[in-house]
């Protein structure tokens, strides 16, 4: 594994943690006593830190490594969650986020973030230290009755001058251990980079002998240092070597020395005794070990080694008699040998002496407990194992592979035609369209399956919100509560990422010019809190995503008036709208109704930019609103936008294509029924007017519309929004599948076309864009 | 190697590592008043410094290194009546 794939492997794992976070925080601010949720929000933390540790990256792992210390100050009860502390966490969170993203861009992170990181960091520390402050101020009268701290004895060595220049800052004192230049340490490298340093001073241990008689690989110093870095930055800085290191606060008198492990997790035991339990955990561990079935011989020999050094370790009062009986089952002893061994000799206590030497219930409960959950991470582990994480890239390669599959297969039909028109061998044709089927069903089915890889849940995008809806809602001075359903419902990977952007805007807007502030809502009878209720569901082959706030609804008068405002419609046409199309009037370009820019909205980019947005990926949008009442607005998609089913016409000797799911019906209409008027014309079909267009006009194509020897002309009939429209083409030709490549380069611009195709017998098909041609 | 014995001091220069210490260390046994010139040292191995400090030699040239510096300063400082030719309680 190169570093490169380290680093991309760290930017997947640094995105996943951060998109949890940011999910606990906001649950947290509902419940911020929830010790489960704080646990989970720590390790999240916790696990991003050691990523970042990773690697260099000293602005990201700084603001990251505070925001620890004080969720881990939380977790313990030490303070309290409050509203604020989750404003600065969730932007130290943002801040992360743009340094992931500017890592995965350019492979590390830039000067330039230093400042806003530590700027963050120090955001975070302050809630610490207005903590400690507070404490201390608790613990004042206690204090008074306790004598001072007393500063350690190496601190008379520190020069006095320094503690004066540098009150705020922390004395340390590293002490190497003497062999350490063989374990290829520089101590002196390591304290001269120690965070913050002020001011540093080097004495020897022992006086130093003459010199020749000096071993200069023998290390006999002492470094004295002060630094005005946090505490926290030290010890992490001296992590590898805990125990030569002392730590003093100088503004606080106290001196710090680093937890151990043991320490931190249970306090109150002493070092012999920690010793032990943890003896006793292995010991159980080794016998579950020696439960297992298919035990190789020398894992049983090293079992058999680990016991007899724990019998040492713990001194068990039967040492030698155990010891004796162990030696005699040999290094050959089986497995079910030791189990039975183990359990008489356990240092807790065997069956019969549980009652002589009684251990304390503490231990035994440990030891228990510790059996218990031995097996159950394993088993965790296990489950995650069979979750494969892939990058989007080679699913999307796969697709376009399984594409390229459908293409390839759909030229046995033309091979199987030429089979029998050319070298007429019907027998071979149809051998080939027996191979055809069984291809394509192959293909079929593996084009479903990876169809199921690039699955989403749609809540993938709804997780965004929660955060959206309490920044707005906080700054807007307005009461909203957000409320989620349906977030499992699924869709293709590249309809959730299409729909992210029109779904924030909307929810925006709802935020924006939907919801009043809770007064206006009080005087409207209304609930001072506003809900905006988002849900999803699958109907047939499409998802629907429906957004509905309770707030004010759309006023149709004033839209009316706007758009004629603007330009966008004649005041009499505008007149002539109902209600509901006039509320539609907003989905177009340049449209917008609030008085004020805001940054939020109202730039007059919004509601056109979701209904492209959302017509790009083939699907719809619809606009209900009541006045007063509220606005719903529906989008409705196709699960997935891999494959498209086209239709293939004729008209004026070119081949096209049009989307099966925008077609009506195929009609053959009379050249007598087709009502001309001036330059329009139209057909009247199952009781409705349905206007007419050429093909070959809208594309200026050669010739007429043909009509065939009834004098019937070929109609394609359309849905454009509500309304139906007729399409008059030369030929219809069959529905085929294929896959959509949208147009690239100066081509971009041709809207007319959604894209091409290319067909099984190597020609590209264009595939029309309805809508945009006929409007 | 980093380190250049010249006739009137040895030369530290970059960064002089572990192996080193040894050979200079030699060399300060074999000097009556050895020198040393740290102008151009970037960072010297515990090792090294250890000999530095064991020996006492006269400084030549400013020294490069502040934290290196500040330590040497301050040590010298410590063993009176030998004169250092750093500045003392240079702060960084």
């Amino acid at each position: 594994m190169t570093v490169n794939d380290l680093l991309h492997q760290f930017v997947v794992e640094a995105r996943d943690c951060l998109e949890s976070i940011s999910q606990r925080l906001l649950a947290l601010e509902k419940a911020p006593h929830d010790q489960e949720l704080l646990n989970d929000l720590f390790r999240s933390v916790h696990t991003l830190k050691g990523n970042c540790g990773l690697f260099e990256f000293p602005s990201l792992e700084r603001v990251v490594h505070a925001g620890e210390d004080l969720l881990d100050q939380v977790r313990h009860g030490r303070m309290t969650y409050h509203a604020e502390m989750g404003d600065v966490l969730l932007e130290a969170m943002d801040f992360t986020a743009d340094m992931v993203d500017l890592i995965e861009r350019t492979g590390g992170v830039t000067s330039e973030s230093q400042i806003p990181s530590e700027r963050l960091a120090t955001r975070l520390r302050a809630f610490l230290q207005a903590n400690t402050k507070a404490s201390q101020q608790a613990e004042v009268h206690q204090a008074e009755a306790l004598p001072p701290a007393t500063p350690p004895s190496w601190l008379a060595s520190i020069p006095p001058d320094w503690c004066t220049e540098f009150p705020q800052s922390v004395a340390w004192r590293y002490e190497p251990e003497p062999e350490c230049f063989f374990k290829g340490e520089d101590p002196w490298r390591l304290a001269g980079l120690a965070p913050g340093l002020k001011a540093i001073t080097v004495r020897p241990l022992t006086p130093w002998p003459d010199l020749s008689e000096l071993d200069c690989y023998r290390c006999n110093i002492e470094i004295l240092g002060i630094s005005d870095a946090p505490l926290a930055y030290l010890t992490e800085h001296f992590r590898y070597v805990p125990e030569q290191i002392a730590f003093h606060e100088l503004h606080t008198g106290v001196a710090a020395t680093t937890p151990s492990i043991s320490e931190v997790n249970q306090p109150e035991l002493s070092l012999p005794e920690v010793i032990r339990q943890r003896a006793l955990q292995i010991w159980d561990e080794q016998r579950h070990i020696l439960t297992q079935s298919d035990l190789a011989p020398g894992t049983a020999a090293s079992i058999r080694h680990v016991f007899l050094q724990l019998l040492r370790a713990t001194q068990a009062p039967q040492l030698a008699a155990a010891e004796a009986s162990l030696q005699a089952l040999g290094d050959s002893a089986g497995s079910e040998a030791l189990h039975s061994w183990s359990a008489l000799h356990h240092p807790a206590g065997g069956p019969e002496q549980a009652k002589s030497s009684t251990p304390s219930t503490a231990v035994l409960q440990f030891a228990a407990d510790a059996a218990k959950t031995a097996p159950a991470p394993s088993s965790e582990e296990n489950a995650h194992s069979r979750v494969l994480k892939v990058a989007q890239d080679k699913i999307d390669r796969l697709m376009d592979l399984i594409g390229e599959m459908v293409v390839a297969k759909n030229a046995l039909p033309y091979l199987a035609q030429r089979a029998e028109t050319v070298f007429v061998q019907r027998e071979l044709a149809r051998e080939i369209k027996a191979q055809y089927a069984v291809i394509n069903r192959i293909a079929e089915d593996m084009q479903h399956a990876i169809m199921q890889v690039r699955m989403m849940p749609v809540g993938t995008v709804f997780q965004r919100f929660g955060r959206l809806v309490r920044d707005i809602s906080k700054r807007e001075g307005k009461e909203v509560q957000l409320l989620i359903e349906g977030e499992d419902t699924e869709a293709d990977k590249n309809i959730i990422e299409a729909l992210a952007d029109p779904l924030i805007h909307i929810i925006r807007n709802s935020l924006d010019h939907g919801i009043e502030t809770p007064d206006k809502r009080q005087q409207a009878g209304k609930p001072a809190t506003g809900t905006i209720r988002v849900t999803a569901r699958q109907e047939s082959d499409r998802v629907i995503i429906e957004i509905h706030d309770d707030g004010a609804g759309i006023d149709a008068r004033k839209v009316r008036h706007k758009a004629v405002e603007r330009g966008l419609v004649h005041a009499d046409k505008a007149e002539a709208l109902s209600d509901s199309e006039a509320m539609q009037l907003i989905f177009l370009p340049g449209f917008s109704t609030a008085e004020t820019v805001s940054d939020l909205s109202g730039r007059g980019v919004g509601m056109d930019v979701v209904r492209t947005a959302v017509e790009r990926v083939n699907g719809d949008v619809q606009l209900h609103s009541q006045l007063g009442l509220g606005t719903t607005i529906r989008l409705s998609l196709p699960l997935s936008m891999a494959v498209t089913n086209v239709m293939i016409i004729d008209a004026g000797g070119c081949r096209f294509g049009v989307p099966m799911d925008l077609i009506v019906e195929t009609v053959r209409v009379h050249q007598e029924d087709i009502h001309h008027f001036k330059q329009a014309r139209t057909t009247v079909l199952r009781g409705r007017i349905v206007p007419l267009r050429a093909l070959h006009e809208l594309l200026e194509l050669p010739g007429e519309a043909s009509v065939n020897e009834e004098g019937e002309h070929a109609v394609l009939v359309v849905r454009m929004g509500a309304e139906n429209m007729g399409l008059l083409v030369d030929h219809f030709h069959g529905a085929t599948d294929i896959i959509l490549k949208p147009l690239e380069g100066v081509l971009t611009g041709m809207t007319a076309f959604s894209g091409t195709a290319l067909m099984g017998d190597g020609s590209v098909l264009m595939i029309l864009n309805p809508k945009e041609l006929m409007s | 190697m980093t380190i250049r014995y010249l006739k009137k001091y040895a030369a530290l220069e970059d960064v002089v590592t572990v192996e080193e210490a040894e050979s200079l260390w030699e060399w300060m046994c074999q000097q009556a008043h050895p020198a040393v010139n740290l102008s151009k040292c970037q960072h010297l191995h515990t090792a090294v410094l250890q000999v530095l400090l064991a020996a006492r030699p006269k400084f030549v040239g400013e020294i490069g290194d502040s934290v290196l510096a500040m330590a040497l300063g301050q040590a010298h400082a410590d063993s009176a009546g030998h004169e250092s030719m750093t500045k003392k309680g240079v702060t960084l």
